[in-house]
Parts: structure tokens; C-alpha cells; sequence
């Protein structure tokens, strides 16, 4: 009991701490710290953030985009520097909250469920939806031909939330804005919904593809700040005003081929609140709500992991008796190959599986890229623990059954494997735990498992500790188990010889 | 029934044996003796194919085997060792009886995968094999929960199963505690009494003396004195055969 009190008294603790943390990371006068500092944090995900904020083709080591025009005016009028602070889209509200920089500002659709953590500055910019299909498409026209179709879109967008509500439509959801028209000229999905300006930037100039039906969900964009920086706030709103008024930010616009009719509502003197509306408010929606949709992650975790972990046994196998028992040059391969997979970061294979393969001819669905990743590279791993199991058998072992006239392969199978694979049993299993985490690794091949499920859920309902909490505990859930089997199995194993 | 010819073999740059020839009759029984080191082991082991040998020929019963000077033997090479050793048992210093198998599974593993004998035949075999060694209370034992005795039996029996017809014993009591090592022996010595083919390579000298029908001396890797045991031990020929002689003979 009073152990029990202890780890109670422990996690309150935490629990406080983080809390506080959360809270004391922005102070108040950020407006005057930036004119002292003399420059401003802005942050964004350049990461292929076409045509918002994305290296320079030309001089990959500058940024350039609409927002890095803007930021650079909003500086000017602050009579500061604007320097850009590379974030995670989907994260940067948060880190914005952390205090990680001053304003975030990379198409942020002003939503109501964002309005309550953060504080929206007037828009700057009037965003649509353009739906993108394949040349050679003729059935769907609109939003509504979607149902029964697999389109892709940004995690943690509008289009997103519009997609959800339809029903019945599969949403492939992507972090970044090259994926889903890649996949979808690759005939892996069949429509993609995003922004009219990353439409503009990353859709139309494909041959492959075309624009369909007309603009939806309008909204706009505006910069998000902390809800303690009222004094920025009026500050930006000025600028932006002042900018629309000058006619610099159409000037801007017109430079990227971003201006159109709509933007006109910019000079409306609209109120922030009016943006897209209409949508539930998951914020408030009880914890289970989420539920089917993480167990429906948690069990495309299990495939994944156990799928590959077969592979990765069984192909290891195959490494370990070619590295060990063929010919110099089959023996060559086998140690290439498991030098190679070992010696290459897993990301960067999953990478060249799933987007590289396609320059090849070679178009692998995302099961069965993830599959094949995380089984090619754990073989690698598997093989050695083999290796070192077979190593430990005595080389008596080998001649006693060979002079009873056994050929090595029956040996093999029969007498040095056996022995050998309890030997290797431990570290097998360890590697089916690690393996089961680095599932969360596919997520960048656009499979929605666990960790994807939940990034996306958290991005939208900005609740990442609750949520958090919640995977990390399906998690251990399903690991746990796991490594209790395993330590019986070993048990029962060593049991057997003693 | 094996004859060895002009046997040459290297250890990397050391030249073991320099060229050895050796005749064994159809239910002779041979004895190695010698000092450690001295090839005797080796020779054995060569003799079933367990070492490859740079020159020379060994004929098993109308099999012959060639040296082989490559590092991997080719197919044929490999058959012809499979044949040989399906026609002679061996038995190890170390018994090396299969862990994860019980005795009984140690038996009958080699005679139902290699022979494709029956499976229920062959555990009948292995019972009775094991009642003559006088462990087939053991049967479902593993070899960890045996004595060092009890394996090298087993181990024995083992070899028996695939009906080879000669043995050869590498040093088979070498690793054995002392009051095991006579259980042992009484199992050898039945076989050599049923007129089994054996060849023996070991330290036990009034074994030796017993049970041989011609006794060999080696030394550095030279057959250096084969004679009777009788003559061996009374009365030997070489220098360096009588102070190995002593120096073992004292010990006891």
C-alpha cells in the first residue's frame, strides 16, 4: 500500500511538473523582447512547402515562398528581421505554445478548435480546396463522387476534416504535400484534395494529372500566436492591414500566381471567427470516441510487425546458411547484403522501397513496402544472432553427426539449427519488441498504423498527452505479452537440453 | 577390410604425417598408443574423412578416399566419405551425444533420416541396444541428466545403430571420471568379443594389452613399432617406444 502511494505521489509529480513547464514557457511582452532581440521567429515546415516556404531550387541553402515575402514585410514594418524556424506542420502549434518561436505561419486554416489554444491574426490569405484526379478520369467530377474512393491529403488539414465528413471516403493521410500527388499519378490513390495553392505548385504542373469540379471549403489562412501575446497581435493585424491596404500583398500574390478573385474578401474588414466553421468539436469529445480509430491503428501495427518479423526470421535464415555454409562468392553476398541493411538507417530504406523503387517501374503498395522494409532489414539483424547461436554449438557436434554418415544439410537441419535457434531465441525476440516500435516508421509510406493514427488525432484535437498517454499504453499492451512469452519459451527450451 | 596408403598430411605449414601405410583385417582389432600430439587421434579421424589429407589413399572396403588438396572437397569427394562412414562407427573423446534429443532420439535419429529405416523398428532396435549397455531405464533421459560413463554408452550405441562394420574409438575414456572408465571398457570389450572390427586409439595400457590383436606406436606423426602386444610390451624394439612405455607404465 504505501508503495502503491509512493508511485502515486511520483506520477502527480510528473505530472505537475509538466504542467507547469507547458505554462511558463511564453512570457508576456513578446513584442517589445522582439524589437530588443531584432529579429522575429516564424515558424514553418519546409519541407516540400511549395510554393509557401521551400528552398530555393536554385540556392537550396535560401527559402523563398509567399510566406517568406510576408514574413519579410511583417519584419520590415517591425522594423526587424524575419528569421524562419523549421517545424513539423503538423506539430506547430505546439511547439508554437513550447515558446519554440514567436509567430507560426504556414497556411494555418483558421479553425474554431484552433482557436482556442491559439490566437489568430486577421487572414492574409483566402484558401480553397482543389480536388486533383488523374488525366484519364472521368468519375468523379466533385467532392461527392469521393465515397468508396481512396484520396489523399495533408494530416491535420481542412481538406481532411471536409474528407471525414462526406463518410465513407478512404482517406490516405500524407505529412508532406509531394506524396499524395506522387502516389496518385503512380495510380496508388484516386483523387487528392489539399489547398488551392499547393494544388497550384505541386498538382497542376504534373502532366499526369488535371483539376476537377469547382473550389470548396473556402477559409483562411491567418498567423497563429500564443494566447498571451495580445500585444503582437495588434501589432501584426496593423501590419497585415496595412498591407492589404497598400496593395503589397497582392504584389506579392501576383509574384507566385496565387491571386484570384476570392482574395478580395481580404479587404472586407472580416472578422478573424468566420473562418471554416461547421466542423464538431473534437476537443470535447470524450476519450473513447478515439478508440476505434487507434485499435484499428494498433491491429495494422500487429500485421505489420508480425508480417515482417516472419519475414525477417525465415529470410535470416536464408543469410546466415548463405554466409556460412556456400560457396566464397554466395558467402560475399550474404555478407554485403547484411552489412548494407545494418549499416543504412531503416528510414532511408523504406524511403527508396517505396518512393524510389517507382523510378524503376517497380510500384509497391504500402503494406507491402513496409513489409518488405522492415523484414529486409531485420533479416540482417536476425542473421547475425544466428550466426553467433550456430558459433556457440561445439564443433563436435557437426562431426558426431556427419560419422553417422548425415550429409551437412541433414546435419544441419537435424542437429547444429536446433541447437543453435535456442541459443538465438532471446535476442529474437527482443528484436520482434524493437521491431514492433520501429513499426512506427512506416508511417513515412503513408500507412496510418498506431503512431501515425495518433499523430494525426493529436495534430486535430490538439490533446497529445491525453492521446499520448493512450498509445503508449496500447503499446506496452501489446509488447508486454510478448516478452512474457518469450521468457517462458526460453524457459520451456532450456528445459528441454539442461 | 581399410588400408592405408603413403597417408600425408599438414597442418598448415607442419607436415604431420609423412607418408603413412597401415593394413587392417576383417575382425582384427588395432591399438594406437602413443603421446599426446602424436597423430594418433588425427589418424583416426582421417580414416573416416573428419580431417582431409594432402596425399595418399585410404580404401574402406572397396571405397576409396583421395586426398584432397582443395579447401572444399567436390561432390564426389563428399559421397565417398558419406559411404565410408556408413560403413565405419565412431566414437569421440567428448561423446557428443545431441543435447537437444533424448537417448532414445539419439539412437534412432541417424538410422530412420540417413537409412530411412522404419521409425517403430528402429526404436525397437534402439531398446534392445540399450538394454545390452544396461541404460534402458534411460531412454527418455537427456544426455545432460547422464553420467559421463552413461553417455559414452550411449554414444556407443548410437554408432552401433547404423551397423557399421568396424569402430573406431577416439580416446573413448580419456574424459571420463576413473570409477566410469571400467563401464565403458566392458562395452568395447564386448564388441570386440562379438568380432567387431575395431580400431582404438587410447591411454589405457593393460586395456591395450587385453583386447588387441596388434598394438601401434605412434610418435610425431610416424607409425614408429606395430607388433603383437605381447612383444610391445615385453619386450619393444624402438628406444622410443620403451620410454613412452615407462613413463605410463610408472604412472600407474
Amino acid at each position: 500500500m504505501g508503495r502503491f502511494l509512493r508511485i502515486a505521489a511520483l506520477f502527480f509529480g510528473v505530472v505537475l511538473v509538466i504542467a507547469w513547464s507547458a505554462n511558463s514557457g511564453p512570457s508576456e511582452g513578446s513584442l517589445e523582447k522582439i524589437k530588443k532581440r531584432g529579429y522575429i521567429t516564424w515558424g514553418s515546415d519546409a519541407e516540400g512547402g511549395a510554393p509557401y516556404v521551400f528552398p530555393d531550387p536554385k540556392a537550396p541553402s535560401r527559402l523563398i515562398g509567399f510566406e517568406v515575402d510576408l514574413a519579410g514585410a511583417i519584419a520590415r514594418e517591425l522594423g526587424v528581421e524575419a528569421r524562419q524556424a523549421q517545424n513539423a506542420w503538423d506539430s506547430l502549434i505546439p511547439a508554437l505554445g513550447r515558446g519554440d518561436f514567436d509567430i507560426a505561419m504556414n497556411g494555418l486554416e483558421i479553425t474554431p478548435r484552433r482557436q482556442e489554444k491559439i490566437l489568430f491574426s486577421i487572414p492574409y490569405y483566402v484558401y480553397t480546396e482543389q480536388l486533383v484526379v488523374r488525366k484519364e478520369e472521368s468519375g468523379i467530377e466533385g467532392v461527392n463522387d469521393l465515397v468508396g474512393k481512396r484520396v489523399g491529403t495533408l494530416s491535420g488539414t481542412v481538406a481532411q476534416e471536409i474528407l471525414g465528413n462526406i463518410g465513407g471516403v478512404d482517406v490516405r493521410v500524407y505529412s508532406g504535400q509531394v506524396e499524395p500527388y506522387e502516389d496518385l499519378s503512380l495510380g496508388r490513390i484516386d483523387a487528392v484534395l489539399l489547398d488551392l495553392p499547393i494544388a497550384a505548385y505541386y498538382g497542376r504542373p504534373n502532366p499526369k494529372l488535371k483539376y476537377t469540379g469547382a473550389p470548396v471549403g473556402e477559409g483562411f489562412y491567418a498567423i497563429a500566436m500564443r494566447k498571451s501575446d495580445g500585444d503582437l497581435k495588434k501589432k501584426i493585424d496593423e501590419i497585415l492591414d496595412k498591407l492589404v491596404r497598400t496593395g503589397e500583398l497582392k504584389s506579392i500574390y501576383e509574384r507566385w500566381d496565387l491571386w484570384n478573385a476570392s482574395q478580395a474578401k481580404l479587404t472586407l474588414d472580416k472578422k478573424a471567427s468566420s473562418g471554416y466553421a461547421g466542423v464538431e468539436e473534437s476537443k470535447k469529445a470524450p476519450l473513447r470516441t478515439f478508440l476505434p480509430g487507434l485499435l484499428k491503428g494498433a491491429g495494422i501495427t500487429i500485421l505489420i510487425s508480425t508480417a515482417s518479423m516472419l519475414l525477417a526470421i525465415s529470410l535470416g535464415l536464408v543469410l546466415v546458411l548463405m554466409r556460412l555454409y556456400s560457396r566464397p562468392l554466395v558467402s560475399t553476398i550474404a555478407v554485403t547484403y547484411i552489412e548494407f541493411f545494418r549499416g543504412t538507417p531503416l528510414l532511408i530504406q523504406l524511403y527508396i522501397l517505396y518512393y524510389g523503387l517507382p523510378n524503376l517501374g517497380v510500384v509497391l503498395s504500402p503494406v507491402v513496402a513496409a513489409c518488405l522494409g522492415l523484414g529486409m532489414n531485420y533479416a540482417a539483424y536476425e542473421a547475425e544472432l544466428y550466426r553467433a547461436g550456430i558459433s556457440s554449438v561445439p564443433k563436435g557436434q557437426m562431426e558426431a553427426a556427419l560419422s553417422l554418415g548425415m550429409t551437412r544439410r541433414l546435419a544441419l537441419r537435424r542437429i547444429i539449427l536446433p541447437q543453435a535457434l535456442r541459443v538465438a531465441i532471446p535476442g529474437v525476440t527482443n528484436d520482434f519488441i524493437a521491431l514492433f516500435k520501429d513499426s512506427s516508421l512506416v508511417s513515412v509510406i503513408a500507412m496510418v498504423e498506431l503512431t501515425k493514427t495518433y499523430s494525426i488525432l493529436a495534430a486535430t484535437t490538439l490533446r497529445f498527452f491525453e492521446l499520448g498517454l493512450i498509445v503508449a499504453f496500447l503499446y506496452f499492451g501489446m509488447s508486454y505479452p510478448l516478452s512474457l512469452m518469450a521468457r517462458r519459451l526460453e524457459k520451456r527450451l532450456k528445459a528441454g537440453m539442461r | 577390410m581399410i588400408q592405408v596408403r603413403e597417408l600425408h598430411k599438414y597442418f598448415g605449414e607442419q607436415h604431420l604425417f609423412k607418408g603413412i601405410d597401415l593394413d587392417v583385417m576383417k575382425g582384427e582389432v588395432v591399438v594406437f598408443i602413443g603421446p599426446s600430439g602424436s597423430g594418433k587421434s588425427t589418424f583416426l579421424r582421417c580414416i573416416n574423412g573428419l580431417e582431409y589429407f594432402q596425399k595418399g589413399e585410404i580404401t574402406v572396403d572397396a571405397v576409396s578416399l583421395h586426398s584432397i588438396n582443395r579447401k572444399r572437397p567436390t561432390r564426389e569427394d563428399l559421397e565417398s566419405i558419406r559411404k565410408i562412414r556408413l560403413r565405419v562407427g565412431m566414437v569421440f573423446q567428448q561423446f557428443n551425444l545431441f543435447p537437444h534429443m533424448t537417448v532414445i532420439e539419439n539412437i534412432v535419429e541417424a538410422p530412420v533420416k540417413v537409412s530411412g529405416m522404419d521409425k517403430e523398428k528402429a526404436v525397437e532396435m534402439a531398446s534392445a541396444l540399450l538394454k545390452r549397455i544396461n541404460l534402458e531405464k534411460k531412454l527418455k533421459s537427456y544426455p545432460s541428466e547422464l553420467s559421463g560413463g552413461e553417455q559414452q554408452r550411449v554414444a556407443i550405441a548410437r554408432a552401433l545403430a547404423m551397423k557399421p562394420e568396424a569402430m573406431l574409438f577416439d580416446e573413448p575414456t580419456s574424459s571420463l571420471d576413473p570409477e566410469m572408465v571400467g563401464e565403458v571398457l566392458k562395452v568395447i570389450r564386448g564388441l570386440v568379443e562379438e568380432g567387431m572390427t575395431t580400431l582404438i586409439a587410447t591411454h589405457e595400457m593393460d586395456f591395450a594389452k587385453e583386447v588387441a590383436d596388434r598394438i601401434v606406436v605412434f610418435d610425431n606423426g610416424n607409425i614408429i613399432e606395430t607388433g603383437p602386444p605381447a612383444e610391445i610390451f615385453s619386450s619393444p624394439k624402438e628406444e622410443r617406444t620403451r620410454v613412452f612405455l615407462n613413463r605410463v607404465l610408472k604412472k600407474d
